[in-house]
């Protein structure tokens, strides 16, 4: 309780809608460049790095709450799951001090990507019938066209986008850690985990 | 909308008049069904003959179709695309050129479509009849963690923000001379120098709005008084207790369709 009370410290709290604004913020900037990537949860893994798993999970569940309920993209409400458990386990790989090496930061966010493929894959089948609608959607149509189940298939999908995702955000957040003044970080909870 | 990160659309409607949590448990119940309702047809009659009609309600019902027909149609065109034609040895029925159209893939996709839609469309039927504001007052008022209520608040108030200031350093970074169009590997590089000064800059910006809010009492416990002042009747007690037992009846319903066979086996 008393490890929560201090996780979720003002400080925390005051960051965490910033995270979520820069998830969003960031997440339509590469959209518009058109990369085929994401980018949506460097908020979220910076927050699990700073503050720990608890804070991490909060601010992943209302990206895609704030996000879907906002009408903006109805579509990542149901993702919210997803969005939880990216921050709870960057927040697990702070613990051990993942972050203090820039290696170990990218080796986390492919382990934190294909943990996000597996969480994902079992709604993508439920809700939206195993596609998200994006290009990716051709690996999904491939997999299924050799046989392969629904929900293996959007997993291939999202093994084929997720791991690499991650490994960038993860690798961003270490050096955004890296810029930042010591005096700053040493007002969240984990400070010391990740130094 | 430029002040707020939202589609909510301000209208004197019964609806928008409605308790938040009523909403929320209108809603909620149009979530169950479309989840959880066996058969293939019957999400679409949820969307047809209860969604809509509250849409329509409300007085919001164009730009609504507008919204959930922008969000669904990819996933749509897409699920009979892929599960119609790529079903692995199903039944063909339609022949394409060297592909056809199986059977049971057209099934699955006429299922997943009407659940999709049947989701999304409950979720912005919320956000176009319900202020962001006035629901989380509710939620608290029920117990929910203040806290939360506003991070989602503070959320929506700095999306907006933020989004002005990428566009500032995309312009910016750009007559600088920086690649933002061309083959991949530019627009990539283009990533680092965009996305550097709008995380640094925010983040560092948060400890002045900590000490602000701080001295403000901020994370002081006990009751807090708000502006907003919301009403509330006993036949909307009523009617969410009713939404509420309606939904556990679907979830049951559907519990029992999948362990009776098993039963009786």
């Amino acid at each position: 309780m008393e490890r929560l009370r201090r996780d979720f410290s003002t400080i925390t709290l005051v960051m965490i809608p910033v995270a979520i604004a820069i998830n969003i913020a960031i997440g339509q900037l590469v959209y518009t460049l058109k990369v085929p990537l994401y980018l949506d949860s460097i908020g979220t893994i910076f927050v699990a790095a700073v503050a720990g798993p608890f804070a991490g999970m909060l601010t992943g569940a209302l990206t895609n709450l704030v996000w879907g309920l906002s009408g903006i993209n109805s579509f990542y409400t149901a993702f919210w799951i997803t969005g939880a458990i990216i921050g709870l386990v960057a927040g697990l790989f702070s613990r051990f001090g993942w972050f203090k090496v820039w290696w170990r930061a990218i080796i986390a966010g492919v382990i934190t990507g294909l943990i996000a493929a597996m969480v994902s894959a079992p709604i993508l089948t439920y809700v939206n019938g195993g596609v998200t609608g994006s290009g990716t959607d051709v690996i999904t149509a491939v997999f299924r066209n050799a046989g392969l189940g629904i929900l293996p298939s959007a997993f291939a999908q999202g093994v084929s986008s997720d791991p690499l995702d991650k490994a960038i955000s993860f690798f961003i957040v270490w050096g955004v850690i890296r810029a930042l003044p010591l005096r700053f970080l040493d007002r969240f909870s984990r400070a010391e985990d990740i130094r | 909308m430029s002040t707020s990160f939202s589609l909510y659309i301000p209208r004197e409607s019964g609806m928008h008049r409605l308790h938040p949590l009523t909403k929320l448990a209108l809603v909620a119940f149009c979530l169950v069904l479309g989840l959880f309702l066996p058969g293939v047809w019957l999400t679409y009659l949820v969307f047809l003959l209860i969604i809509v009609p509250l849409a329509a309600w409300a007085g919001v019902l164009p730009p609504f179709l507008r919204a959930a027909f922008k969000t669904a149609l990819p996933v749509v065109i897409s699920v009979f695309l892929v599960q119609g034609l790529f079903w692995p040895g199903g039944t063909p029925i339609l022949h394409l050129g060297p592909l056809s159209l199986k059977q049971e893939g057209l099934q699955f996709a006429i299922r997943s479509a009407g659940r999709f839609i049947t989701v999304v469309s409950s979720f912005l039927l919320l956000t176009f009849t319900t202020r962001p504001d006035g629901l989380m007052l509710a939620l608290s008022q029920r117990g929910f963690p203040n806290s939360i209520a506003y991070i989602m608040l503070a959320t929506m108030q700095i999306v907006p923000r933020f989004q002005a200031k990428a566009n500032t350093i995309l312009d910016a970074q750009r007559s600088r001379g920086l690649e933002t169009e061309g083959n991949l590997l530019v627009r990539l590089r283009a990533l680092l120098p965009l996305v550097q000064p709008l995380l640094l800059g925010s983040i560092v910006d948060i400890e002045e709005r900590a000490i602000a809010l701080e001295v403000r009492a901020f994370g002081r416990q006990g009751p807090k008084t708000s502006l907003l002042v919301l009403r509330d009747t006993p036949a909307q007690r009523v009617l969410r207790w009713l939404l509420l037992l309606g939904m556990l009846a679907v979830i049951g319903w559907r519990l029992y369709l999948a362990i009776a066979p098993r039963l009786a086996a």
